[in-house]
């Protein structure tokens, strides 16, 4: 027997790029499935278990998958619709802890989330480092987002300007990061937290300026006109918010009017949940409720009818890859007639013969079938990398 | 599916935010309120003394009550450390007084949900500041502030505050409602007999003109009919010459016979005063814990004062 898969082996290895490519075709048509199988299984348990741990979503009228991307999973474009005021009513209903989230902007690639203290206790991040948002003008980094801008307690993060050539946009704001999230598994890793003020004047809705009712400011002043004092070109916005000029910071209007993205609403209990619903459905609030886990399981079905096809071709392809697998061997058997009468005229048994060549494939489809293992431990093991890396990559 | 409202999410980015996420914790949904029901006693913070010491008279042993401003300084400037904000933060309740006041509340991370404003839905009782506004860049006029804050100089107001506060702590404690219910009913009727003293006190004063030290009377001056007016000096301060002749060209325009101190000035400004025909009297305003007694007690020592002054005014008038 050892001399049988000696003289297979020695046939692979003499013709080694025919091998390959052989391993190749066959790893990938066994690694494919599986690892496709895999992902959407992994994916999918963690897309709901993110949504299930989001009771109910509250955002302006829109798409509801929207909705759930951007304030589960920081991702896409950031609804907007909704004012401050919702915040305050759904905690005058009794029924509900709401959590504002303002989304949009971002730090490099990193989303910026501003939020109120609750969020973090609702989702269960304690720091690794520093201490929690006090202050509008701090941030609180995901631990993927502290290694990534390679920022920690102490350091300053700036924000991403909304378009490089819109030079009337609102200017970057300087962060002081005051703590680091403790790894979670979760989008949170990703996200830069600011308080949901800081949030507002990144938008440029506040901001921050010298007293111009302040004598010592006459220098940008334009003109007094009565109770009103005009500014002029050489008013210099601040672009930091610290304890010093921290008095000089405002906001233009009443704060119940500012824009948020969501609310996540954290019911008292079931009932409150369901009633909470009640009070915003089939009304012409303005305002959209909505159950993620629900809206996840909608795109899951979708995503599970979308796999059932991908399967069948890769089912398809499988079915003529072997195809002209089995073809190359039949090809090869004919091209080694000489090969293979050599060795009967040496004395080989035709059985002899015939079990050469079946261990000729045999260590082609273990070699394969190891590959492929292979390629599924490194998705189960490095596939959020992988993933990661894949996606950042298409920011740089 | 709209286009327009087509999520612009990629599959690989689906999948690898479904990659990436994980289960929440399990105790999340619990977090949303805390009650005396098991056994902890509900804390709540105060922006300043009148809030506090209302709430503690209320809740009485049912809440522990605090205000971690230090001694000495005025609640409304104050600017708390970032520890003492996330203390704020731990509380079950943060009593805010509304109105504007202590502009940090307007830069601090607090949660929604924990906020009392005790002036709520009292817009139509506010009175205005008076400021300055500004314009700059496509914004447009506006201002920063333009109520004024110290509303608790009302007892009305306070009354009105009081019972906020109450249906807060009730909330925190709603087993402890009845005898909450009893102490905010004997709350209101002594801030409802201060507040006839005050007015009795007060009653001889608008006829003999009135000035304020610095504008943070409005409020007593809405309730009482003062219609007094406010200069911006301090009571540790000489107000400097130019100070001493605006004020002579307002006794010129509108004569006036008092002067409010929310503290005592100096003895030297006092007597320049009497020369004027001004008499200085300490109205402390309480917004910061007093050094003995209690809110009610400083507002009767505040009265006696201004009481005792309006039988000099009367004789002056005779």
């Amino acid at each position: 027997m050892r001399d049988v898969l000696y003289l297979a082996w020695r046939y692979l290895a003499f013709n080694r790029w025919k091998t390959a490519i052989l391993v190749a075709a066959i790893t990938v048509i066994m690694f494919l499935p599986l690892a496709l199988e895999l992902v959407l299984e992994r994916s999918s348990e963690r897309l709901r278990a993110r949504a299930a741990a989001t009771p109910l979503l509250i955002g302006a009228p829109g798409s509801p998958l929207e909705l759930a991307l951007s304030s589960l999973y920081f991702s896409g474009e950031a609804p907007a619709g909704l004012v401050y005021s919702s915040v305050g009513e759904i905690h005058d209903t009794g029924l509900a802890l709401a959590i504002p989230l303002q989304l949009g902007h971002r730090i490099g690639a990193q989303p910026v989330v501003g939020t109120a203290p609750d969020y973090f206790g609702f989702r269960g991040l304690p720091l690794a480092d520093g201490r929690s948002l006090a202050i509008t003008g701090e941030a609180v980094l995901g631990a993927a987002a502290a290694t990534s801008l390679q920022a920690g307690p102490g350091d300053a993060v700036v924000t991403s300007p909304e378009t490089v050539f819109d030079v009337t946009g609102t200017y970057p704001i300087k962060l002081r990061v005051v703590g680091v999230l403790a790894p979670s598994g979760s989008p949170d890793d990703e996200a830069v937290f600011v308080d949901v003020r800081t949030a507002w004047i990144i938008s440029g809705i506040g901001h921050g300026h010298e007293d111009l009712a302040d004598p010592g400011a006459s220098g940008s002043v334009l003109k007094r006109d009565g109770q009103n004092v005009v500014g002029n070109a050489a008013l210099v916005q601040y672009r930091e918010i610290t304890p010093d000029n921290l008095a000089d910071f405002h906001f233009h209007g009443d704060t119940a009017g500012f824009p948020i993205s969501a609310v996540i609403a954290v019911p008292v209990d079931e009932k409150s949940g369901v009633l909470l619903e009640g009070r915003y459905q089939g009304t012409d609030s303005g305002v959209r409720i909505v159950r993620p886990a629900g809206i996840m399981d909608e795109l899951l079905a979708t995503i599970f009818t979308v796999r059932q096809y991908v399967l069948a071709a890769v089912a398809l392809v499988a079915a003529a890859t072997i195809a002209t697998i089995a073809l190359v061997f039949l090809l090869s058997i004919r091209l080694r007639r000489a090969e293979i009468l050599t060795m009967t005229r040496i004395g080989a048994a035709p059985g002899r013969v015939a079990a050469i060549l079946g261990a000729e494939i045999m260590l082609v489809l273990l070699a394969s079938s190891v590959l492929a293992a292979l390629l599924t431990w490194l998705v189960t093991a490095w596939g959020d990398e992988l993933f990661r890396w894949v996606l950042l990559s298409g920011y740089q | 599916m709209n286009r327009k409202t087509r999520p612009k999410v990629s599959w690989l980015a689906l999948l690898f935010i479904g990659t990436a996420s994980c289960g929440p914790s399990d105790d999340a949904a619990t977090t949303a309120e805390t009650t005396a029901a098991d056994g902890h006693v509900p804390t709540v913070y105060a922006v300043n003394y009148p809030l506090a010491w209302m709430a503690g008279r209320v809740g009485g042993d049912a809440v522990e009550v605090r205000l971690p401003v230090p001694d000495g300084v005025d609640p409304a400037h104050w600017q708390p450390a970032p520890e003492t904000i996330l203390a704020y933060q731990d509380a079950d309740r943060v009593l805010l007084n509304g109105a504007g006041y202590a502009g940090w509340i307007r830069f601090a991370s607090l949660s929604p949900g924990k906020l009392v404003d005790t002036s709520r839905g009292l817009d139509d009782r506010l009175v205005p500041a008076g400021g300055t506004t500004h314009s700059h860049g496509p914004g447009g006029e506006h201002d920063h502030g333009d109520v004024a804050s110290h509303t608790w100089l009302d007892p009305t107001f306070a009354i009105a505050q009081a019972r906020a506060i109450a249906n807060a702590l009730i909330d925190l404690a709603p087993d402890r409602k009845t005898e909450m219910v009893e102490r905010l009913n004997v709350l209101q009727a002594e801030l409802t007999g201060l507040d006839g003293a005050l007015a009795q006190a007060f009653s001889g004063l608008p006829a003999a003109g009135i000035l304020y030290s610095h504008p943070v009377y409005q409020y007593l001056d809405a309730r009482y009919g003062l219609a007094g007016r406010s200069v911006s000096w301090e009571p540790g301060q000489d107000p400097g010459e130019a100070g001493w002749q605006a004020l002579a060209q307002r006794l010129r325009e509108r004569p006036a016979a008092v002067m409010l101190w929310e503290g005592e000035p100096l003895a030297a400004t006092a007597d320049r005063l009497r020369g004027m025909g001004v008499e200085p009297v300490v109205f402390e305003t309480g917004a910061a814990q007093p050094a003995m007694g209690d809110y009610l007690a400083l507002m009767n020592e505040n009265r006696h004062r201004v009481a005792s002054l309006e039988l000099v005014n009367q004789e002056d008038t005779h």
